[in-house]
């Protein structure tokens, strides 16, 4: 009897303390235990909001690798820098660009290196902030593409040609400059987004160079970019201007041109004392012009732009300078051109390019009158033109390969050793650039 | 050894037919206008086709050609032409398009059903939508505020609003602008003064569709189907799809049925304008 009261105690005792367990083990598991459709929603709100933090940061880059050969060894060329004396035919990575860009919206952060068998250095190091507002006005500051014409701020990753023209390569060494420019654009949404005006100011000395003197460069720029409403044709007009200069290191100021002693014409001299330490005047007009046309025949591109004004430089070169000159200036008049024509072969991946342009470093002077004796003229007063013929061949969406010839053509002079016929110095590339 | 051998070859053979299985799905993505149809389409083909696997996702005309771009998707459906700097951007990447139209939409402005106006002239609809006019009173209609409802920038029907209806001029500051065209019609059913556009298609017993007048005011043309087909209605345009030429084969089926009879007759079930 002991027995079976021991027994049912224990029997209750039992079911008693497994309701019990089974009570807390299903308390805890409410605890712990989420709605499947809750967890999956706050897994993809992270996932969602570490996305779009993602969408911000973007990088992108390219290489350029190509192979060139000149008509003869140790040329002095604008297709990707001279030649070494004793060659003729070259390897090289031409470009090989990283870039960074952080756009949160109403900011920008950018920064791009480029990297090559020479080396490493920065390309663009800057920032731009949008007012709030209406959305139409932004300041960038740092080192960015200057805002001068069309081919400036063209990417070399799009552009069909190898390299920029000789004019370009010669009054904007680099592209870029350190300064801060204001840009007007109306939002995308609207009408007037097809105006843009930008304008700034610079050190003047091109790339990441320091500046060297107190004078600080304006460049501004004013264009349209419209496409009809079939959205056949695309195109767009642009005036540029640039007024800057660069502290002149001597008195001796070559400036205009006379009549000399021997009956040449040469540079007239102006040694007034108090030229030393002035400003020698940089100054440039600009005007570009592009048009894309959507026929049967594939995509048609027609580009133009042309510069003239008035450069300082050196006896030796014309060429803008990044470090502070120290010999006496020259300042020449010049002009110069290109002209693009670009065939999209039909809807394929083939297109046929052409291009023409030309520099002349000294409008006020030309053939036999450089090298006159006494003139101071010299080789870099010779006008170049060049046609480019090319092939592009774009294989997928990440290669493109290119191949260019150059022929380059040099103003002759009897009275110039050396120029007296046009120079061997035409150039074929190869590239093939990846890009991503 | 021999049955390990055997059935890791069997798993690699599973593993790379399903794979190629889910290679095989076509995507579809782009504007919300088309998306009602292009859902339609897949569902009808994919039965006729068992074998078949579509996905069709929206966001607006520019993401369905932003993702074509880069390569996300085989179709871009757009309620809009493909633009020039988009064009210049697949050449840029070596990508040769086709372009089909696959029907015509009647973009129709819609109120709601409460409001007594039913029709409006383009100018007044330009007034309303760049924020000029503000008060139902000032076209006809009772003194209540006008809240007018658009679509986003990444639309194609915002873009085509705006260039047909608004003769280019921005929209007012005080537009509401909606992530969806489903939203458009939501809100306009649950709003008294409210007043907003959509696809043909998206007109539903609880949005009211006005006549228009792009004549100023001497003839409203109401937005029906007969109307469109004789290009009566003023504000007609055509749906396209964009694909690479390179899969021309992939998308061939489902484009050839599409514009076959039964694929028209789908578009008219859909609400919009067959091109047959």
């Amino acid at each position: 009897m002991k027995n079976k009261m021991w027994n049912k105690t224990l029997i209750k005792a039992t079911l008693a303390i497994t309701l019990f367990a089974l009570f807390i083990y299903n308390v805890k598991s409410q605890e712990v235990e989420q709605n499947p459709i809750d967890t999956l929603t706050t897994s993809v709100q992270k996932l969602q909001s570490d996305f779009i933090l993602l969408k911000k940061l973007k990088i992108y880059g390219y290489v350029q690798a190509q192979f060139q050969t000149a008509d003869s060894m140790g040329i002095s060329s604008f297709a990707g820098g001279s030649f070494p004396i004793n060659s003729d035919k070259r390897f090289m990575v031409r470009r090989g660009r990283l870039k960074a860009a952080y756009d949160n919206g109403l900011s920008l952060f950018v920064l791009q290196f480029d990297i090559t068998e020479k080396g490493m250095g920065i390309k663009d190091a800057y920032m731009k902030i949008t007012e709030p507002w209406m959305k139409a006005v932004s300041l960038t500051t740092g080192v960015f593409d200057r805002p001068f014409g069309f081919e400036i701020s063209y990417s070399s990753s799009s552009r069909e040609t190898p390299e920029r023209t000789r004019l370009f390569q010669t009054i904007f060494p680099g592209e870029r400059d350190l300064g801060a420019k204001i840009t007007i654009q109306a939002p995308k949404t609207s009408k007037w987004n097809f105006l843009k005006i930008e304008g700034g100011l610079f050190n003047g000395t091109g790339g990441t160079a320091s500046d060297f003197d107190y004078k600080k460069d304006f460049i501004g720029n004013i264009g349209i970019n419209k496409t009809t409403k079939n959205e056949k044709i695309n195109y767009a007009v642009r005036a540029s201007y640039y007024n800057g200069g660069y502290r002149q290191p001597t008195k001796y100021i070559y400036n205009g041109f006379e009549t000399l002693t021997n009956g040449n014409l040469g540079y007239s001299v102006d040694s007034t004392s108090t030229n030393k330490g002035k400003i020698a005047k940089r100054e440039y007009i600009g005007a570009d012009a592009q048009i894309n046309i959507d026929f049967p025949f594939g995509l048609t591109s027609l580009r133009g732009e042309f510069i003239q004004g008035t450069q300082p430089g050196t006896s030796l070169t014309s060429a803008s300078p990044s470090d502070a000159p120290t010999t006496d200036t020259y300042i020449r008049k010049f002009n110069g051109a290109y002209f693009y024509f670009l065939q999209n072969i039909m809807q394929t991946k083939h297109q046929f390019v052409l291009k023409y342009d030309w520099y002349d470093p000294n409008t006020n002077v030309s053939g036999d009158e450089i090298g006159k004796s006494g003139s101071k003229l010299n080789n870099n007063d010779l006008k170049y033109t060049t046609i480019g013929i090319g092939w592009v061949y774009r294989w997928d969406t990440n290669v493109k390969i290119t191949a260019y010839y150059d022929f380059v053509k040099n103003e002759t002079s009897k009275n110039l050793a050396g120029y007296t016929k046009d120079l061997k110095d035409n150039v074929f590339t190869l590239r093939i650039q990846y890009k991503f | 050894m021999k049955a390990k051998i055997k059935i890791t070859t069997v798993l690699f053979l599973l593993s790379i037919i399903s794979i190629s299985t889910f290679s095989q799905i076509l995507k579809i993505k782009g504007s919300d206008t088309v998306l009602p149809l292009s859902q339609k389409e897949a569902e009808t083909y994919m039965k006729k086709n068992k074998s078949a696997k579509i996905t069709v996702t929206g966001g607006g005309s520019g993401v369905g050609i932003a993702a074509f771009l880069n390569g996300s998707t085989d179709i871009a459906m757009a309620s809009r032409k493909i633009k020039m700097s988009e064009k210049m951007k697949l050449q840029d990447a070596g990508k040769a398009y086709k372009e089909v139209v696959i029907a015509n939409d009647a973009l129709s402005v819609i109120v709601n059903p409460a409001n007594k106006i039913s029709q409006l002239t383009r100018e007044q609809l330009e007034g309303i939508f760049t924020g000029k006019i503000t008060n139902w009173k000032e076209v006809g209609g009772n003194d209540e505020k006008i809240v007018a409802y658009s679509r986003e920038s990444s639309s194609g029907t915002f873009e085509f609003f705006k260039e047909h209806v608004l003769n280019n001029k921005n929209y007012g500051t005080a537009i509401l602008m909606m992530p969806a065209t489903g939203a458009v019609v939501q809100s306009v059913s649950q709003t008294k003064g409210a007043i907003g556009y959509v696809g043909f298609a998206y007109i539903e017993k609880n949005v009211k569709p006005l006549k228009i007048s792009y004549d100023k005011g001497k003839t409203f043309i109401e937005p029906t189907v007969a109307n469109a087909k004789t290009k009566l209605y003023p504000v007609v345009r055509p749906l396209y799809y964009y694909y690479l030429t390179k899969d021309a084969a992939k998308v061939k089926s489902l484009i050839d049925f599409i514009l076959s009879t039964d694929g028209q007759k789908v578009v008219s079930e859909v609400g919009y304008i067959s091109l047959k």
